[in-house]
């Protein structure tokens, strides 16, 4: 079996660290506007505007407070918008690719060696 | 005898060969609103040809400051006897292949064009026709073939003033639009609609064999001219689309695809960055949007006169 992720939780359940996991950060500097019933986002790094819908916004969003990997990011747009977790992991894990292509996200890889 | 060119003479005014002589010797200044274009040239066959598209320009003084230089020169060598050419520079360097002796007119405007493109990065340049009625500019951003120089020469012959057929040039610190009046470049069969549709129109020579086929060059109107340094708030954007045998078709455009012919078409946005980003939601929040999709000019025309109050009475609410 190989080890992919390791979790750190509280007796209460609580998710206090996890290793092993892609996070995402945000780049620094973007400027994004409602255009109708999509959102333009400006990338300072690449100069690129990229036309985004509500659920690839939505994830930007979240990673304005810091970096963050899918299954967190789940969880609170789960809570804002009272989607179930699994229905919106196949969603999310869909925009990655084409959030990075356009410079609006980076990825976060955790070393394999903190995996102790 | 002809005397020396004076700076409030027009070209029109002024005498072929004195001028052809100022071209070839201190260079011709043209200020055409956002900018102003110093040209030498030793061709007499291009004085003519500038005379006929720009003849209400007045010569600009020798010493007043001009953004882009160019020289429009006749080939050296063999070249001067067989298959002559002309050759365009600027700033030391040929961005164009020559063209054919006779055809320096189109060089000037082709290079004018691409020298303004490259440089006037204060304005944010969409790719664009740009008219103005009451102090509004109406945008028609298109593709090469929609029918946007047409259009555009139409409304210039229809009571609208021509700021550009090129060129909306937006100003991003004063959220207005100014000219870049040069003659509207019309191509193939767009010039012989636009010499049905307004027989007294004044144009320049027919060059054929182009790469873009045969063009002629319709002169902006005297007002227009006269006006080039008036800016125009921005006011509607029609997307015009040309479709033989269609019916006029009049449809309202969503704010992102109006976002997208805005941004996507423009000559410098990436260069101006957030500030270009910043400008074209601005217009897009500003401006209504329709698409058209027309055959008959006039009808088109008649579409768009019609939706012309609504967006001056949003305008002028706005503005209040």
């Amino acid at each position: 079996m190989e080890l992919r992720e390791l979790h750190l939780v509280s007796p209460h359940g609580r998710l206090l660290r996890r290793w092993g996991v892609t996070q995402y950060a945000r780049t620094e500097g973007i400027l994004a506007e409602p255009i109708g019933d999509l959102w333009a986002v400006f990338c300072p790094t690449s100069g690129e505007t990229s036309l985004l819908n509500n659920e690839s916004m939505a994830v930007l969003e979240v990673l304005e407070a810091g970096p963050a990997g899918t299954a967190a990011i789940c969880g609170a747009l789960a809570e804002d918008s009272g989607e179930s977790i699994e229905a919106l992991e196949g969603l999310i894990e869909a925009c990655w690719a084409q959030l990075i292509e356009m410079g609006l996200v980076r990825e976060l890889r955790v070393p394999r060696t903190m995996l102790g | 005898m002809s005397s020396a060119p004076r700076s409030h003479q027009t070209l029109g005014d002024t005498d072929t060969l004195a001028f052809a002589k100022v071209l070839a010797d201190a260079g011709f200044g043209i200020d055409v609103g956002a900018v102003s274009v110093h040209v030498r040239s030793d061709s007499k066959l291009f004085a003519r040809q500038l005379q006929s598209v720009y003849a209400h320009f007045p010569l600009m003084d020798r010493a007043q400051w001009a953004d882009v230089h160019l020289t429009i020169n006749r080939a050296s060598g063999f070249r001067r006897l067989i298959r002559p050419q002309v050759i365009l520079q600027c700033d030391g360097r040929q961005p164009f292949e020559p063209f054919p002796a006779n055809a320096p007119l189109p060089l000037f405007e082709w290079g004018c064009n691409w020298m303004i493109g490259q440089r006037l990065n204060d304005l944010l340049l969409l790719h664009a026709g740009a008219v103005e009625r009451d102090g509004l500019a109406l945008l028609l951003p298109a593709m090469p073939g929609s029918g946007k120089s047409t259009l555009t020469a139409a409304l210039s012959l229809r009571g609208w003033r021509l700021l550009s057929d090129e060129f909306g040039a937006f100003n991003p610190d004063s959220g207005t639009f100014r000219a870049l009046l040069k003659p509207v470049a019309l191509k193939n069969q767009s010039i012989e609609v636009i010499r049905t549709f307004a027989p007294n129109a004044v144009f320049g020579p027919e060059f054929p064999n182009t790469r873009k086929g045969t063009v002629a060059h319709l002169a902006a109107e005297p007002d227009a001219v006269e006006r080039r340094h008036e800016s125009a708030r921005p006011g509607a954007v029609v997307l015009p689309k040309w479709q033989a045998g269609s019916p006029t078709r009049w449809e309202p455009l969503t704010e992102n695809v109006l976002f997208g012919a805005l941004a996507f078409n423009a000559f410098n946005y990436s260069v101006l960055g957030a500030t270009g980003f910043r400008s074209v939601v601005r217009l897009v929040r500003q401006c209504p949007g329709w698409q058209l999709v027309y055959s008959d000019l006039d009808d088109a025309l008649a579409t768009i006169d019609a939706a012309w109050p609504q967006v001056r009475e949003r305008q002028l609410a706005a503005g209040q």
